[in-house]
């Protein structure tokens, strides 16, 4: 009689503890519905340039199920305020951080504040010791650009005058374009006659149409090259003949209206889905330790500007 | 062991049930979500269709309307104006109108607009397609419009709406193009509200060659991320398809859209059937789980019910078996009560019986020990009568007075008012009378001698023990001496028991014929026959038991002794009756009765 009891209590505990068990993992079910947030910090979010970004990134979150945050930062902003943006976004619940350093950024002051509490991946930056960055091989697109460069020059650049345009906000990035770019026409014979960036005109007070006549114009971002699209349409280039970098609607513009002659196109598509898929999977797996990603690029010319593939470029940016 | 049964089959069945109910609870959702989806996609069929349509109308009324019924050369502004009216009643869904003519120069356009230097119209794929298949309206698949300047530097998705046209120019029919440039971001609209419902499944919409115009993850199928079976879907007729793709298993439902060819995909990855079932999956398990709690607590409260009043009925009889005399068990239904009352009149039927047999037994037991009693009482008289008969013949009137009344008092103790137990000390009042009797017969040839502690005499025994033993000492000890013969009663209390000898000095017997006197009822003696020491010896040993009765010791030319050992009960009326019913004293109630009656001696 009394193992029955026993028997009879046992078995009424075993079923309740596997009640419970199952209640808790509904409940936990319930608990880890709620999405993984990450927040995107870039310099004004709204620009053109990051249209193809921004899609990657949404179609990525799509994929992946996460709750994207598009931080909408008005425009340029200082190191200061990047870092109090990064710091409200960590304390209000996101999960990841994707973020677009200024030159100025402390990397590592901003590491140290956020104690590793969160993974964090960088956009439009070169290699940082700090965090893992996303982006194209800024040497290799400028050396494909002189490749572009000399195939129209027919190698030959003896005696012919170039202007470098160039934007500072990844001073290495910059710096690794312009260095790919001069080694690819280092033996062509060409002269660079000024190398500038907008800041500097700005502080100057000059403008583009001022600078010394040169026979090319190479501008190494989408800043600089939209810029020289706008003299180069005004005719304020001397007749300069425009190559550039550059991954907006704006910049296939100017290459579809024969202003610009070649564009390196970086795939901000890729950009945006494989750093969401990266920040993901740290997120998942809590030893995972992220890495440098590098995305391709592709050269467009005008005759091939709308076939199936460049299409598809183009769609990802008017997004 | 109830309990457990009931749990296990109640369970299994429950779990069956569970299985059962989830496989077609499964199976149901199943249909049910494919039901869902194939009404869905009718409705986004139905609405694409129509979207499509109202796009065939802009062209037809553009063409009979406004090109069909105009010339070209005197006319261009009505026929602006009329492609500007249609343009502008349907914008929302139109990127452009443009007409050609058959050497690719555009004639007009609505909105107007720079169109682009050298686009080589005629290498378009909705221009030669247009030319290629005349009496049809083509629809293209997405692509960039690249005819018209947009100074805002943007692209449009587009999906060409083309046609050939019968263009009248200065009187004259050419052939032209019309083209309407539909809003891609219209049909994406429209899918996308068809794929909100984020539960795993998707559509898409591909053309009749398999390739994708709408599919949520168009840019990571062409990135090579993600692939979509379309050519497969393609060559489906409109239905629901099983099939297998990237390895996993999926339902794809088709819809074919009219004039375009058009095939509306539905895809259902099996995962997605069982998603929103994951929940559901473990509610069942727990509702299965507090069903079953349920049962085991029902079924614990029934066995207990059905078993409890079984094992009390059961531990009832165990205590009777056990020799305990409990009350049978008589509760719970109505069947166990039936059998508690049954047990328990059995039990009592049987006690009934057990009583009536040890009843039987005792008269049974009281006759044998009449009818031993009543062997001795013939013989007697016959003698004492004969002795009176002789002294009476020889006047010797006191002596047959002396022998008369102690046969009276001789009687008066055998017959004891039909009493079997009597004092010891009516016993050897018995013997004294019986012995008086027999001197007066034998001529005082011996004499007698009683040698009996006080203590003895209050005593309980079995009446007439002593005489036959007196008639043996007599008959065969000392009947045939001169005037020296000895008859001595010794009465004594040991250990509980009480010891009383008949000794005489007459001419004794060996010892094995001393040993046999008592154990060989047929054997003829020397020393007489035997049978009254067997009658007394089966009847102590009938009343007292067995540890009791009588040893014959002897020794030739010396004499004999004949001990009587019987308990010492002390003589009380109630112990009488008890011994009279065939109770059997235990060893410790004797030492108690002894001790009692030792006291009352004292």
């Amino acid at each position: 009689m009394k193992d029955n009891k026993k028997i009879f209590i046992l078995t009424e505990a075993v079923l309740a503890i596997l009640v419970l068990f199952l209640v808790s993992i509904i409940l936990w079910e319930k608990i880890g519905d709620d999405c993984i947030r990450v927040s995107v910090v870039v310099q004004d979010p709204d620009d053109g340039q990051w249209s193809a970004f921004k899609y990657g990134l949404k179609m990525a979150a799509e994929d992946l199920g996460i709750d994207l945050s598009i931080v909408s930062t008005g425009g340029v902003l200082t190191a200061r305020e990047l870092e109090e943006i990064i710091l409200y976004e960590t304390d209000n619940g996101a999960d990841g951080i994707i973020v677009q350093p200024v030159p100025e950024s402390d990397l590592e002051r901003l590491s140290e504040k956020i104690k590793k509490k969160i993974p964090v991946l960088l956009v439009g930056t070169q290699a940082s010791r700090t965090f893992p960055t996303v982006g194209p091989n800024d040497r290799q697109m400028g050396t494909a650009l002189a490749e572009e460069l000399l195939r129209d020059q027919v190698g030959n650049m003896d005696g012919k005058v170039l202007g470098i345009l160039a934007e500072y906000t990844d001073p290495k990035g910059a710096s690794d374009r312009e260095q790919g770019f001069l080694d690819g026409i280092k033996e062509a014979g060409a002269q660079i006659r000024w190398s500038v960036s907008s800041r500097d005109l700005d502080a100057r007070e000059e403008s583009l149409g001022s600078l010394p006549e040169v026979d090319l114009v190479v501008a190494l971002d989408d800043i600089s090259l939209r810029m020289a699209g706008e003299h180069a349409a005004a005719k304020d280039l001397h007749g300069a003949l425009l190559y550039g970098i550059g991954h907006s609607t704006q910049a296939v513009y100017y290459l579809d209206t024969d202003i610009v002659q070649c564009l390196i196109v970086p795939d901000g598509f890729d950009v945006g889905y494989q750093g969401l898929t990266e920040i993901a999977q740290s997120m998942g797996h809590p030893f995972y330790k992220m890495k440098d990603q590098t995305v391709s690029h592709t050269v467009l010319r005008r005759d091939i500007l709308f076939t199936e593939e460049n299409q598809e470029i183009i769609f990802t940016m008017s997004q | 062991m109830i309990m457990a049964a009931f749990s296990i089959t109640s369970l299994c069945i429950l779990l069956i049930m569970g299985i059962v109910m989830y496989l077609r609870f499964s199976a149901s959702a199943r249909q049910e979500m494919i039901a869902g989806t194939q009404k869905l996609m009718e409705q986004a069929g139905e609405n694409l269709e129509d979207y499509l349509i109202s796009m065939r109308r802009v062209s037809d009324s553009i063409y009979y309307n406004v090109i069909k019924e105009n010339d070209l050369s005197s006319q261009d502004q009505d026929i602006q104006r009329g492609m500007n009216l249609l343009y502008e009643a349907n914008r929302d869904n139109l990127r452009s109108i443009a007409v050609y003519n058959d050497y690719g120069s555009l004639l007009a356009a609505e909105p107007v607009a720079w169109q682009k230097e050298d686009p080589d119209i005629t290498q378009q794929g909705w221009y030669e397609r247009a030319m290629g298949e005349r009496e049809n309206m083509h629809f293209s698949v997405p692509h960039i419009q690249n005819l018209f300047d947009d100074a805002s530097f943007r692209y449009y998705w587009v999906i060409s709406l083309s046609r050939v046209v019968e263009l009248t120019d200065k009187g004259t029919s050419r052939p032209g193009v019309l083209l309407v440039d539909m809003d891609y971001s219209s049909i994406a609209r429209m899918m996308r509200q068809i794929n909100a419902s984020g539960s795993g499944q998707y559509f898409y919409l591909c053309d009749s060659n398999g390739r994708i115009i709408y599919h949520t993850r168009q840019m990571q199928i062409r990135g090579g991320i993600a692939a979509e079976n379309s050519r497969q879907a393609a060559a489906y007729k409109d239905g629901v398809y099983d099939e297998v793709f990237n390895g996993e298993r999926r339902k794809v439902v088709v819809n074919t859209i009219s004039y375009t060819g058009w095939k509306l995909v539905g895809v259902i990855p099996y995962p997605a059937f069982t998603s929103g079932m994951f929940n559901i999956r473990y509610f069942i398990m727990i509702f299965m789980l507090l069903i079953a709690m349920m049962l085991v607590f029902i079924n614990r409260v029934v066995a207990v019910r059905i078993s409890s009043p079984i094992l009390k009925l059961d531990a009832s009889i165990l205590e009777y078996e056990a020799g305990e005399k409990p009350e049978i068990y008589i509760g719970g239904s109505q069947e166990i009560r039936h059998l508690g009352i049954s047990v328990q009149n059995s039990y009592e039927q049987i006690d009934q019986l057990m009583k009536e047999i040890v009843r039987e037994q005792n008269e049974r037991r009281k006759s044998e020990l009449d009818a031993l009693q009543s062997q001795i009482n013939p013989h007697f008289l016959y003698n004492a009568l004969d002795s009176i008969t002789w002294m009476v013949e020889g006047e010797r009137n006191d002596d047959a007075v002396f022998m008369i009344s102690e046969l009276a008092r001789f009687f008066r103790i055998s017959l004891s008012k039909g009493r079997t137990v009597i004092s010891i000390k009516d016993e050897l009042q018995h013997a004294k009378s019986y012995m008086n009797i027999q001197k007066v017969r034998h001529k005082e040839t011996f004499s007698m001698v009683f040698d009996v502690d006080p203590s003895v005499v209050s005593c309980c025994t079995v009446k007439l023990i002593l005489q036959p033993i007196l008639e043996n000492a007599i008959n065969y000890g000392v009947a045939g001496m001169d005037d020296c013969g000895e008859i001595r009663i010794v009465g004594r209390q040991r250990d509980g028991r009480i010891l009383l000898s008949v000794i005489d000095n007459g001419m004794g017997m060996p010892e094995e014929e001393a040993r046999s006197l008592l154990t060989d009822n047929d054997r003829v003696h020397k020393h007489g026959s035997g049978v009254g020491l067997i009658n007394v010896n089966k009847r102590i040993q009938v009343l007292f038991g067995k540890e009791y009765g009588l040893t014959v010791k002897s020794e030739p030319d010396e004499g004999t002794e004949v001990i009587i050992c019987i308990p010492a009960v002390p003589y009380t009326e109630e112990s009488r009756k008890i011994l009279e019913k065939g109770y059997l004293f235990s060893k410790e109630e004797l030492d108690t009765e002894g001790a009692q009656g030792m006291e009352e001696i004292k």
